[in-house]
Formats: C-alpha cells, structure tokens, sequence
C-alpha cells in the first residue's frame, strides 16, 4: 500500500508539475524549443548525435552576448510512435513551446505532426525523408533534403562517372526510411535505363548480409546500389568486400550512408563507397569548418549528417522564432527564410516547405568523405 | 555450383553463431524450465565489456576474452540472485520469471547504452589477424572457421560435462526434479547459481565473437538475435545441447537456402518462422528434444 | 476546474486513450492466460484487426463501427483457425508457436501491397473516440467479469489448475480452449482496429514480438486473477514513461533503467499484481473473487 501511495503521488506530482507550467512561451528572454528524438529504442543510435548537434546549437546560441535566448527542452520517443504522440501532446498543450525540432523518425511524425498541425504549432524535421510529411500541412516543415532529391543527382553523376549499366538493388524493406529510399532508387535507375539485375532485402538490426551479398556477387553487377541506415551500411561493405566482390564494384548509398561511423566501423572496406547526400563533412564553407571543429572538440568524435542537420535545424528555428511573438508568426517567418547562411549551404524551403539547397556526392577516398570526382 | 557451395558454408557459419547463442540459452531451460529472456542482454554486454578491456584497458584479446566471460557469467549469478531466487516458490514463477527477466534485460540495456552510447562500436582493427582464404571461388575467413570450430568444440565439451561430471550428473538430477535432487543430497541452489554462471558465461563468449566478426556492437543488437535464439532452441529441442547447435545450422541454412533458391531474400525470416511452427506442430519434442513435458 | 481538466487532457489525452486501448490489448491476453495458456499472437491478433480494419475503411468506405467489427471478425476467423492446431501445445511451446505465427504475420505486413508495406497503411480517419475506448473497455471488462462466472469461466480456471483433472470432469478441454483463444483474438482484433483510427496509420512495428511481450508485462504487473488486473497493468506501464517524464527523470538511458527497475520491484514485491494491493483493502472481495 505504502509504495502504491508513493507512486500515486509521483503522478500527482507529475500532474502539478507540468499543469503549472501553463504559463506563455514567448518571453522576451527565451524561445521555448521542444525537441523529440528518439534517444532510446531502436533508433537511438541516430538520436543520439541529433540531441548532440541541437544541444552545441543551443549552446552557442546562448553564450553569444545578447539577443534572445533558447530554453530548449529535450524529449525522447523511445523510437515508438505512441511516446511520440505522448511527447508531443506534453510539448505543446503543457510546456506550450513555440517549435517543435523532430521526431527523428519518419513513421513517428506521420503520427505526431498532424496534432502539431490542428493546433498551429511549427515543427522543423531535421532528419526525416520519407514521402507525404510536408504534405500533413502548411505548419510542418524539413531541412532534411529527402533521398526523392538526392538520389537523383546521385545516380546521374554516378552513371556518367561510372558508366552504370546493369546494377543490383539492396535494401532494407522493414523500414520507412529504407523502403521508401530503394522505391525512388528503382524510379531514377528505370529513368536512367539503367538494367536492376536483382533486389535484395535485409531487416533493420541485421548483421549478416552474406547471403544476399553472395547472390549479387554471382550476378556481376557494375554497382551495388543499396537503400541502409549507417548501422546496417558498415556491415555491408565490409562483407561485401571480404566475400570478394571487387572494389571496381562501387557501392552506392544515399542520405544513411553518410556518417563517419562508416569509415571508422569498415574500415579500409569503405574506400571507394559512393554516397550522395545533403551534407558534405568537408565542406570548406567558414560555418561548417566551425561546426566540425566544436562537435569534434566536445564530443571527441566527428559529426554525422544528423548531427548536422539537427545543428542547423536550431539556427533556422532559431531565425524564425526570435522576432515572433505568436506561433503564427514563427510558422509566418519560417516561410519567408531565404538563402539563409547555414551549414548546409544557402539555405531556403521550397514552396511545399521542404529543404532547398544544393545535394552533394562523395566517395570516401583515404578514409574520408571527398566530392565524387575530384 | 560455386553460388551454392558459398550459400552453404555462410549458412553453417551464421547457424554456428545461432547455437553458440542458443546453447546458453536452453541450458537454463533444461534444467530451470524458464526462459531467461535477459540472455540476449547478457550476449551484448560480454561483447561490449570485452571491447572496454581491449579498448579502454589496452588488453590483447587473449586476455580480455577470458575477463569478459567471467564478468557475464558473474552477471548470470546476479541475474539469479535478483530475478530468479525470489520467485522460485511462487506457483506462476514460470511467467513471473519471464517478466523479471525482462526487467533485468532492460536494466542491462540501459546500463550499456548509459556507459557505451547508442552508437555501434567496434574492436580496433587488427584486434585479431584474420586470414582470407579463397578456395574454389568460395571464400572462407579464419574468424569464420574458428567459430564454427568454437561451436563445435562447445558442444562436445559442454555434452561430456554434463554427462561425466559430477557437476554436471547433479545439474540433470536437478532438471528431473528437484526434490528428488535435494532428497539426494544434491545442494539444489548451488547447482541452479552454477547452471546460470556457465550458461551466462556462454552468452558472453558468444557476444564478443558475435562483436569480433560483425564488426558492430550496440546495447541493442542482442535483440536481433533474441528471437532467432528462441526459434533455435525450439527447433533442436528444449534443453538439449547438440539440439542448440543442430537447430542453429538448422535455421542458418534455411535461411540461407531460402536466399539461395528464390534469388530473392524477402522470404527469408518468413520461411525460417513458418519452418519453426511447422516443426512444433508436426514434432513438438523439436529435433533432438525430450517429448515429454510438451504436448497436453 | 472544469478548465484544468481540459488543460489535463490536452496534455494527457494520448496517454489516457492508449491507456485504454493496451488495457483492452491485456484483457485479449488474460482470457487465455486464465486458462494457463500463454500466447504471444495477440500482438498480432491486433495487427490483422487493425489492417482489416483500415482496409476495410479505405478501400470499402465503410463506416467506422462497421469496419470495426470486420477487424474483430478477421481476427477472430483466424484466431479460430490457428486455434484448432496449436491449442494442444502446452506452456512455453504455445507461446512460441504463437510467437512464430506472429511474425509471419508481420512479415507478410512488411511484403504485402495492400498493406503498404514498411511504411504502413496509411490515410486511416483520425475517429476513434477516448469515450468509445472506455466504453469499449467498461463492455469488455464487464463480459470479462460475466464470463469468470459462467460455465466457460469455471472450466478455464480448472483447466488451469489442472488439466487432466478437468477433461476427466468432463470437461471438453478443446473445445473450451478454442473459445477462450477465439474470444481474445477477437477483442484483440477491435482494439486492434479502434488503434489504427486514432494514428491515422498502422506499421508492421507496431505489432511485432516486442509489444506481444508487453501484453504479457501488462498482464503480471496488474494480476491475471482479477479482471481488472490487466486494466491497472496496462494503466501504470503505459503511463511510466509520462509519470518519469513529469517527476524529472532525465530522457535516455536513466529513465530506461528506472522503467527496468519499477517493473522489477513490483514483479519482486507484489506476488499478485498491483491488483493485490486493492484485494488488500477490500479482503472479502477478493476472496470471493479468488478463491
């Protein structure tokens, strides 16, 4: 009886805590930001470098003398869908944030933005790229430029660079990021009249690719083209070289490919991979050559392309948010940002408020990420 | 051919990693009857600690191998002592034992991911020399062989120990029936603690070859193999030792012909689940089980 | 007040309809673990509900309650067919038979096109209803409690305590087993159904080995010998999260560990359930309900 007691009142606590916090969000001294990641779960690996890059974000956006300052607060959908819900219900109708950053999955916001949307609070995805999340409504936006962008550009420089004619493709079909990925490499390859010689499919949390690997060494392809999530992608390219299918056969990924943990995690493996994407770690632009050498210094480690677009997710938010005092405002303001100086580039949203700046493709060339080409 | 005598050795390599899992596993539900569903946590951290040792402390493998499968043999113990003991004398200790069990397999998973992130990690390179061989235009490497010879060797050994020895004669008295063990004079509770430090112990093992091959460790990735596990011990027969690995390669070359044969591997986990429900329906003892306790 | 309930379930609204909906999930699990049958289908029971369901309401354009009830049917259609081959697998071996079932299921989610594959069914009507969650619920528990008295439920409960017994009492163990089985399937299915119109999409992941894990979870830390055991099962594991969040506990691991560990602490510590801490308070009660 005693420990029910005590749990009744850890929820009544709960209750009165967030029920006081029922005050307004735009002060003039900090712009409430809710970010939902998925820090635990199945996706925390990529959670994990987002809280990173918005936390650096927020950071200096603080120290820096003056202005108005960021109250963010950080929560985590365990990968599930319904805490996703859950969080968001709390961000908005409890904490009454002005912008949500997240969810870093794309199947959780197919679920979470529509509350966003019907109330009017802004939401600035900063990974996902799967198909019909714009589409929600006129307050959720992206600055994760989707594969149905990057693909594209990457499979036409590649073909041209690398005379493709017949290639396999392999993904992963238990996930919304992966399968929706492998759909629009199937499009652009047809497009391309470029022969799909087989597909392979693998689940998230695999390990061993042998056996798909296998059959597509037996079929000679020019190139592997393959829809992974980094965890996966490493695993991948390393036995697909030790299995023996050459380096000549490049191997070609998009958005999730492009973290570092695949050089560090395959090695020698990853030399010659071919990854199209929306960032380039390399990039000379004075504000990514800062951003690399802060996440490197604080984390001991280099950034991911999550990390990344998390990163420049808060200084748009950030852009939008400071001269609003409604959240009308910031969605009214986000629309209207224009060649905005990022990290990722120029940075402006389409008229269907998705990502518009420039997408990149790199191979990995002496354990690091360099423009395909050069 | 050279396509099938390839598919063929990477299913005999990725079933051996199945009943190295597996054999741990259906050790404490031999003599137990319980599932203790925190084995696949146990697996994932064996690997990551023997990562730390090699990592962190500057251990050669040599060293750290033999650490970290004590250290998850000790995590047995604990998981014994805190999940088990208590609800040994409660009539619903079976499902019970299942819940505790998980509770620990997410503390475990916290306590990894608190202390070694989300991301995959992996062992330096060259933690160990591994050697390509090329033959006939199939390729094996020697982490591969030493594996399979790993799970091999196992089986033999863990078989004799439990059929020889004294330890192992009271390990089998107490999975017949403990009264009748402690009626023996056998001290039920010790054989019960040691039968969770050996089978734990093998967990671990099985993790740090599991991160050695694979490249990848994660505080999450025992749960890929978790199911696979459950399925394996099933298919070889429940408490049955050479069942584990039998059933492994079992289900490592389904899959593995699944992908072989159809050129496509969309079916392959299907076919593996639908060759298991098969298997309970058809003989529910599973290849080499004792058929008695499992049919009404 | 009136404003602050509304700001409550502003705030909670979610979190009180899944409440209801995994409440409804446990009581689907509980009518055959009060047999001593452990199944971990019903995660899937739901799946097939709930595509059914949305299916149903898609490409058919049927009315909500009506393709409700579709899903229901589905499921229990299958749950009938399943039932009559594996109900004679006893204990662990159920469960995976079960288990296996369930992940073929959500396999052919993953490859199917009607279904939409890995990104799911999508375009589901926003219209379940907290009101029809708790009536749903009130009705089942309700039959629920109804059936722990009838002739069904008795024979249930015998079968549990011992089988061979009962079937020499005459009671047709079969027969009664693919009932109880049936009956969850199908209340697994409506819940099932009634989840996919309040996400406006369901996924293959949202019925996979995890969740019919939870099921069980819910079942053990409520009490499956009372029936609103699973009820307060559900209620406290799925609001964990939200109580930690609100108490301050850091996002991430820690609150991960701690989940771990409350659902440790009440397995170790309450043998019955939390249902027994209410069996305490009202002792002849509960009794009359356990004995």
């Amino acid at each position: 009886m005693k420990r029910f007691n005590r749990l009744l009142f850890a929820a009544v606590v709960s209750v009165g805590f967030i029920s006081t916090a029922v005050n307004p969000a735009f002060s003039a001294e900090a712009i409430k930001i809710g970010f939902v990641f998925s820090m635990t779960g199945g996706a925390a690996a990529y959670g994990a470098t987002q809280k990173e890059g918005a936390e650096l974000a927020v950071e200096q956006i603080n120290a820096a003398a003056g202005g108005v300052k960021i109250a963010p607060i950080f929560e985590d959908d365990a990968s599930v869908p319904q805490q996703g819900t859950n969080v968001y219900n709390k961000l908005i109708n409890g904490d009454k944030v002005a912008v949500i950053i997240g969810p870093t999955l794309s199947n959780t916001a197919k679920i979470t933005n529509p509350i966003a949307q019907q109330i009017g609070v802004t939401v600035l995805g900063v990974s996902n790229t799967a198909g019909g999340i714009t589409e929600i409504g006129d307050y959720i936006f992206r600055n994760s430029l989707t594969e149905a962008v990057v693909i594209p550009n990457t499979i036409k420089v590649a073909k041209e660079k690398l005379g493709l004619k017949k290639v396999v493709l392999f993904y992963g079909n238990d996930d919304a990021f992966t399968k929706s990925g492998a759909d629009v490499f199937r499009k652009v390859l047809q497009a391309e009249g470029i022969q799909i010689l087989s597909e392979q499919t693998f689940a998230k949390g695999d390990r061993d690719f042998s056996p798909q690997l296998t059959q597509i060494k037996s079929q000679n392809p020019d190139a592997v083209v393959c829809s992974a999530l980094v965890e996966e992608a490493s695993g991948i390219v390393n036995q697909a070289r030790q299995l023996g299918i050459p380096k000549t056969v490049r191997i070609i990924g998009g958005n999730g490919f492009n973290s570092p943990a695949l050089i560090k995690n395959a090695g020698d493996a990853s030399e010659g991979v071919v990854v199209g994407a929306a960032w380039n770690i390399s990039s000379t632009s004075p504000l990514n050559v800062k951003f690399v050498d802060d996440y490197t210094k604080k984390y001991n480690r280099p950034p991911d392309q999550f990390a990344a677009q998390a990163f420049a997710g808060v200084h748009i938010a950030y852009q939008a948010a400071k001269a609003a005092d409604n959240r009308k405002a910031i969605r009214d303001a986000m629309v209207k940002i224009k060649g905005l100086d990022t990290l990722l580039g120029q940075f402006s949203f389409t008229e269907g408020r998705d990502a518009d700046h420039t997408p990149v493709v790199q191979e990995v060339k002496g354990g690091k990420f360099v423009v395909f080409g050069n | 051919m050279n396509l099938l005598a390839q598919q063929l050795v990477n299913g005999l390599f990725i079933g051996s990693v199945y009943g190295l899992f597996a054999v741990g596993y259906t050790l404490v539900f031999g003599v137990l009857d319980i599932l203790n569903l925190a084995h696949a946590a146990v697996f994932t951290l064996g690997g990551l600690v023997a990562l730390w040792l090699v990592q962190t402390a500057g251990m050669s493998i040599w060293l750290a191998f033999p650490l970290a499968t004590l250290f998850a043999g000790l995590l047995g113990l604990l998981l014994n002592q805190v999940a088990f003991a208590p609800l040994r004398k409660r009539a619903d200790s079976q499902f019970s034992g299942l819940i505790s069990s998980i509770a620990m397999a997410i503390i475990f998973e916290a306590v990894a991911m608190g202390l070694f992130g989300a991301r995959s990690v992996r062992f330096p390179q060259g933690t160990v020399s591994v050697h390509i061989w090329h033959i006939a235009g199939v390729t094996i490497t020697s982490l591969q062989v030493g594996i399979v010879l790993v799970a091999a060797l196992l089986m033999v050994v863990l078989t004799l120990f439990i059929q020889r020895t004294r330890i192992g004669k009271a390990i089998r008295a107490v999975a017949e029936s403990e009264r009748a063990a402690m009626l023996l004079g056998v001290n039920v509770n010790g054989i019960i603690a040691s039968t969770f430090l050996i089978s734990s112990a093998l967990g671990g093992a099985a993790g740090i070859l599991y991160g050695l091959y694979f490249d990848a460790l994660a505080p999450d990735m025992g749960r890929s193999i978790e199911l696979k596990g459950l399925a394996v011990i099933i298919l070889g027969g429940m408490g049955s030792i050479p069942g584990a690995i039998l059933g492994g390669l079992a289900f490592g070359l389904s899959e593995v012909l699944t992908v072989a044969i159809t050129g496509t591997s969309n079916l392959r986990d299907a076919v593996a689940f639908t060759v298991l429900f098969a298997i309970l329906l058809i003989r529910p003892s599973g290849l080499l089980g004792r058929g008695k306790m499992r049919e009404a | 007040m009136l404003e602050q309930l509304a700001q409550f379930y502003a705030v909670y609204g979610s979190v009180i309809n899944f409440i209801g909906i995994n409440a409804l999930l446990a009581l689907s699990l509980n009518v055959t673990l009060a047999a001593g049958m452990l199944s971990l289908g019903n995660a899937a029971f739901a799946g097939l509900g709930g595509y059914a369901a949305g299916i149903l309401t898609i490409y058919f354009k049927l009315p909500y309650v009506v393709s409700l009830c579709g899903g229901a049917l589905v499921a229990g259609i299958v749950g009938l067919v399943l039932g009559l081959p594996v109900l004679r697998l006893r204990g662990v071996f159920l469960a995976m038979a079960t288990l296996a079932f369930g992940e073929v299921v959500r396999i052919a989610a993953v490859n199917l096109d009607i279904t939409g594959g890995a990104e799911g069914l999508t375009g589901i009507p926003n219209v379940t209803k907290t009101w029809i969650i708790y009536l749903t619920l009130a009705g089942t528990a309700y039959f629920m409690a109804v059936l722990r008295s009838s002739k069904l439920g008795w024979a249930l409960v015998s079968m549990r305590e011992d089988e061979t017994a009962a079937a020499c009492l005459g009671i047709h163990v079969t027969y009664y087993k693919v009932v109880a089985f049936t009956i969850g399937a199908m209340i697994a299915g409506l819940a099932g159904g009634m989840y996919a119109h309040l996400n406006y999409l369901i996924t293959p992941r949202d019925f996979g080995f995890f969740i019919a894990v939870d099921l069980l979870i819910y079942n053990i830390v409520g009490g499956t010998r009372i029936w609103y055991g699973p009820i307060l099962g559900a209620a406290l594991i799925t609001a964990l999260p939200e109580i930690l969040r609100g108490v301050g506990v850091t996002a991430g691991p820690i609150r991960m560990g701690v989940n771990g560990l409350i659902l440790l602490l009440v397995i170790l510590f309450l043998p019955n359930g939390l249902a027994s801490i209410f069996a305490r308070v009202r002792p002849a009660a509960a009794k009359a309900e356990t004995a």
